[in-house]
């Protein structure tokens, strides 16, 4: 027997199925098609079957139900918490990228106007580096204010980013942290991604520069990508950095696939992983 | 395959894009899309009215809506939600482009939704492209043409491009297809290759 989206077909006996464009679709879902035993239709078997009674009206049908399915699938991908995740880091790394920018540029224009201006030897951040600004006319007063404004969403949003992350993968997070972990899940593009990942991919993730010189010309390979904004990495000795890099990739690898399939926190799981990493650092 | 004055296009409803249009015919460029490189080096499948076809990593559909201009119908396949959204713009305006949002490696999924096709179309940057030709071989027709878009960055970075075509050719041979050529797309597409292969 075949299974078509219409209905199913055994040798001369034609068994259409009744309903909605919905039922149909519902139906589709749930067919088990053995491929090595599948014959593609002939959309003549489908007018004997009394589907359409022209080609424009078969096509019309198939399509109808195609679309239905398709709108179907993006509306449940645009309904995936992790996909919410991922666009958050980005507007938040966006967000840098633009502060970043007008920052620069405001110094500059500053310096016009107190061409004395320097950065040196100031105690304060240098993302708060338009606070020192205080003369200017009032077009410059708008920028600066702008651009305070948009550091002050970004602080909001970094917080919802990793209070979000410790909900939907509390364990990657808990290892991590919520930003770290966040910015992860971004660059591979989901949970189900991220949790198919081997612990030496998540180790490079956000390396790839230096990744593919090393496979190209033979370059050293990186030790850490994404991973190094852990504090456990950078904050770890020079010569052990690579392992600590290592092993906490691999328990991270481990940790989205807790995420993933039991979709809660394990707290031993994360305290061992945690001890292990620590160990990293001393062992030789 | 219809061209003015060395300028390749096709006949339908314009707009799709922004795409330019002389005398109510939509250009079709080949520094944009792969197969109309294909064409402007002159290595392409004619593509006629009767024409089904089977087009494998559709993306946003505007290759989709120039194929669909010369042919019966295009089963447009093509797996990420955001080009989706497009691609459903492009088939609502088109009434012979199919959208199937699945998978082009398990084509168990959208098997009972398409039929037998002329030709399949595969521009997909993976690498394992020539195992996915290959689940698809059972929807092409005898006698009936694929052309399969190789990126070679996208197979393997540390072969060089014409290793990764010796491969690939020598894969397409191992499992029964058989190919009649291949055309570098150069100087439209940097490091991509196109493969003409047939069922026999």
């Amino acid at each position: 027997m075949q299974s078509y989206w219409f209905g199913d077909v055994e040798g001369t006996s034609y068994q259409p199925f009744d309903g909605s464009v919905e039922e149909l679709v519902e139906r589709i879902k749930n067919l088990r098609v053995d491929i090595e035993e599948f014959v593609p239709l002939e959309w003549e078997i489908a007018r004997q079957c009394g589907v359409a009674a022209t080609r424009e009206e078969y096509l019309d049908k198939v399509k109808a139900v195609c679309v239905f399915m398709a709108r179907q699938n993006v509306a449940s991908y645009y309904q995936r918490r992790d996909v919410k995740l991922i666009h958050m880091v980005r507007m938040l790394d966006g967000i840098d990228e633009a502060t970043n920018r007008l920052t620069e540029d405001a110094i500059e224009w500053y310096r016009t106007q107190d061409p004395s201006f320097s950065m040196k030897y100031r105690k304060i951040p240098h993302r708060q580096v338009t606070d020192m600004m205080t003369s200017g006319d009032e077009s410059f007063r708008e920028v600066k204010e702008e651009i305070e404004r948009i550091a002050n969403i970004r602080a909001i949003l970094m917080k919802e980013v990793a209070r979000t992350a410790n909900e939907i993968i509390p364990n990657t997070s808990a290892l991590l942290g919520g930003l770290v972990a966040a910015r992860l899940l971004a660059r591979c593009g989901g949970l189900r991604e991220l949790s198919s990942l081997p612990g030496s991919s998540i180790q490079v993730m956000g390396a790839s520069t230096a990744l593919f010189s090393h496979l190209k010309n033979g370059t050293p390979s990186p030790k850490h990508g994404i991973i190094f904004q852990n504090y456990r990495v950078h904050n770890a000795p020079r010569q052990v950095r690579g392992k600590v890099a290592r092993i906490l990739s691999s328990k991270v690898a481990i940790a989205a696939r807790l995420d993933y399939y039991r979709g809660k926190q394990c707290p031993e799981f994360v305290r061992e992983a945690i001890e292990s990493v620590s160990r990293a650092r001393y062992r030789t | 395959m219809i061209w003015i004055n060395d300028t390749l296009v096709s006949q339908g409803d314009a707009g799709v894009y922004g795409e330019r249009v002389i005398n109510g015919y939509r250009v079709w460029d080949p520094y944009r899309s792969k197969l109309a490189a294909l064409y402007a080096l002159g290595a392409g499948p004619d593509l006629i009215k009767s024409m089904r076809v089977l087009y494998l990593g559709a993306a946003h559909g505007t290759t989709v809506s120039h194929v669909a201009d010369y042919t019966d119908v295009v089963y447009a396949v093509e797996f990420a939600p955001r080009p989706i959204q497009d691609l459903l713009e492009v088939s609502a305006r088109r009434r012979n482009v199919i959208p199937i949002m699945a998978d082009a490696s398990r084509p168990q999924t959208y098997a009972p939704l398409i039929e037998y096709v002329d030709l399949i179309y595969q521009d997909i940057a993976q690498p394992d492209q020539v195992e996915i030709a290959r689940r698809n071989w059972l929807f092409l027709k005898d006698g009936g043409i694929a052309v399969l878009i190789l990126k070679t960055r996208c197979v393997d970075v540390k072969k060089s491009p014409k290793e990764v075509l010796a491969t690939a050719t020598i894969e397409c041979e191992d499992c029964g297809i058989r190919v009649l050529k291949s055309t570098w797309l150069s100087p439209y597409h940097q490091d991509h290759v196109a493969l003409l292969c047939t069922k026999t």
